[in-house]
């Protein structure tokens, strides 16, 4: 590797520097308590896959080039020269962690892997070597926002389009716009995914509790998160920032998108407004009577995947359950504790590279499939977009022949009086 | 050989204690200077209060006693041994009243505190030699546990030896006046520490013990003082 590319790397690492993550590096004492947490490593059994051998990886480029050890004794902690080779270690690290954070709770000291990570996946930008698609579905969404006027009309019409839908379904009162957009001062900013399944729904369940809401014109997933790069997770997440100061909300709901709310939510400081996920707040309506559901309408037996960034990450985890006793009189927990449940194995940009993780995926999610079957339910339900796709896969390829389902449709779907 | 012992037993000693003083202060100045991390890295469910169950996490291991029982029983006796080490070697260099509100003789433990040590010591280092820790290790990680055990081993020896065996060439007060001697800035060594037939024991005590606390704020050990504020972050 040539010695500007690696210093220009190794000035990237260091931008990665903050007290907490060299509480991070300088931690580990490989103690192993870690190994199970993994579910790749429970499903695939190779260390490469336990979260300490994965940020051991970047610790052993950091001991060599941050440390002064790495360069009088290096064999001592295995340092690393930052190589073509090691770089490749990195990426299968990164991208075989989906941040499900798992590790996390497991770990004596709490070492956050997903966050030690970051570091791999920003030398992978920086090298040029990081999955392009993501680099391309994220540089497509800040350009989206930087040339909005573009794509305003067709975003407007294609609103116009699922409107007829929800009017269909659900009637709406006379006169007022099934999908506002663009209102100022109104209570709450939904942020959805660009796909008529995570708009139709939340609008029907909006309309009925009467909110004073409004769409917003971006779409909620951050392939910047995915990536690990700080700069375009922040250009993403601020188009929605900006959006929600520029209406005067007051609170921005968050679609079903774990991620999403977790960037928004726990990632971007203090915000002149409250972020919910949309879970939390169709629980809100229920609370205060503001919806009904139809408790008989799901006699099958459901099971709720707690998505990782939503619940144990998130802290979404009682609210899924509140809805749940409210749809149905059978429901069927999936893990003892939420914060233990297995992630699908989608996160981390995983499902957004599609095809390409495919077999990965689903041999590392042996034991999400296991979990689900031990669960005997014929319904699986999910709040979040790439769970639902990953458990869909699962579903697919372990033939559990399960119903999977987004629990804001199933909202939709249950609302007594439409 | 008493230049060795000469060596070993003062100038080095304060080489060592100066790196491992001024070493994790600068290191801690370093880390805790840095810029706080954006966002919050909580794990949910939340419970309060917040420091009370870092401090939990952070001195009962509750992660490691659930997924490894037997570790966590090696871990547990390893801490608690080392603190009450502390407290033997604090009672080598003077009397506290404070510590003998349980009443015991110098050094405490009646040669077992030692021996718990060496034995969690072997334990992990042998957990480290085999399948799948040992695919975690790295060289440090055995160097560290061997200077240890040798460090508790020669020093305990010398315990068991006066405890257990009556030879008590160098007693309480030999050390007081050699550690004491040492903590005044003017150091000496009593007759008794240099000349007994355990001398040769306390010279490698004391040799590892300077190794360790000169690689102390370089290693992985520094998770003494970082634990708890790690601990804090998960709990939000």
């Amino acid at each position: 590797m040539e010695e500007k590319i690696r210093d220009d790397l190794l000035k990237l690492f260091q931008g990665r520097f903050n007290r907490v993550m060299r509480f991070y590096l300088e931690t580990c004492t490989r103690c192993g308590v870690c190994m199970e947490a993994c579910h790749v490593y429970a499903s695939m059994g190779q260390i490469k896959y336990t979260a300490a051998y994965r940020h051991e990886l970047v610790r052993r480029v950091y001991k060599k080039y941050f440390k002064a050890r790495g360069r009088l004794w290096p064999s001592l902690g295995e340092a690393k020269e930052l190589n073509e080779n090691s770089l490749s270690e990195l990426y299968d690290a990164a991208y075989s962690c989906t941040g499900c954070r798992r590790c996390m709770v497991f770990c004596p000291f709490g070492i956050d892997t997903q966050m030690v990570m970051s570091i791999a996946k920003l030398l992978l930008i920086g090298a040029s070597m990081e999955p392009e698609i993501l680099t391309m579905l994220a540089d497509m969404s800040i350009e989206k926002g930087k040339s909005f006027e573009l794509f305003k009309e067709g975003f407007l019409q294609g609103i116009r389009n699922l409107e007829a839908e929800v009017v269909k379904k659900w009637q709406t009162e006379a006169g007022t716009a099934a999908i506002p957009v663009d209102v100022r001062d109104a209570d709450l900013l939904y942020v959805a995914l660009a796909g008529a399944h995570s708009i139709i729904p939340a609008a029907a369940v909006f309309n009925a509790a009467g909110e004073n809401w409004t769409l917003s014109f971006f779409e909620a997933v951050n392939f910047g998160a995915f990536m690990g790069d700080p700069a375009r997770t922040a250009l993403i997440m601020n188009r929605i920032v900006d959006e929600a100061k520029r209406l005067r909300v007051k609170e921005v709901c968050i679609c079903e998108c774990g991620t999403a709310f977790r960037v928004v939510k726990q990632l971007a400081g203090s915000l002149p407004f409250k972020v919910s996920s949309i879970t939390e707040v169709h629980a809100r309506y229920i609370r205060e009577g503001r919806i009904k559901l139809d408790r008989s309408r799901y006699t099958d037996q459901i099971t709720y995947h707690d998505p990782c960034q939503l619940a144990r990450n998130g802290g979404v985890i009682d609210e899924p359950r509140y809805i749940l006793e409210h749809l149905t009189d059978r429901f069927v927990e999936m893990s003892p504790e939420p914060r233990m449940n297995w992630c699908c194995g989608g996160g981390g940009g995983l499902v957004a590279l599609g095809e390409e993780t495919m077999d990965f995926r689903m041999k590392s999610s042996r034991v999400k499939a296991d979990q689900i079957r031990d669960t005997g339910a014929a319904t699986l339900v999910t709040a979040c977009e790439n769970c639902h796709t990953q458990l869909s896969n699962i579903n697919d390829h372990y033939k559990l022949g399960l119903n999977v389902k987004f629990l804001s449709s199933m909202v939709a779907e249950g609302l007594i009086g439409n | 050989m008493e230049t060795i012992y000469y060596l070993v037993l003062i100038p080095m000693v304060y080489i060592a204690f100066t790196v491992f003083v001024l070493g994790t202060a600068l290191r801690l100045v370093k880390i805790f200077r840095g810029p706080s991390a954006p966002g919050k890295l909580q794990i949910y469910p939340e419970k309060r209060s917040k420091w009370l169950w870092a401090a939990y996490d952070t001195f009962l291991f509750p992660t490691v006693l659930r997924r490894k029982p037997s570790l966590w029983v090696f871990l547990m006796l390893f801490h608690i041994a080392f603190i009450l080490l502390i407290i033997g070697h604090l009672e080598l260099i003077k009397e506290f009243a404070f510590f003998q509100i349980i009443s015991h003789e110098v050094f405490p433990g009646k040669g077992f505190i030692g021996l718990t040590l060496s034995i969690c010591l072997l334990y992990f280092l042998f957990r480290r030699f085999s399948s799948p820790v040992r695919e975690l290790s790295v060289p440090e990680d055995y160097y560290l546990l061997i200077l240890l055990f040798l460090t508790v081993f020669f020093g305990s020896e010398m315990d068991w030896a006066r405890r257990w065996y009556y030879y008590d060439t160098i007693s309480v007060d030999s050390y007081r006046g050699y550690l004491f001697s040492l903590i005044t800035l003017k150091p000496e060594l009593p007759y008794e520490i240099t000349s007994s037939g355990h001398t040769f024991m306390l010279v490698l005590h004391i040799f590892f013990a300077n190794l360790f606390l000169i690689f102390f704020p370089f290693s992985q050990v520094m998770h003494s003082f970082l634990s708890l504020p790690m601990n804090k972050l998960r709990r939000g």
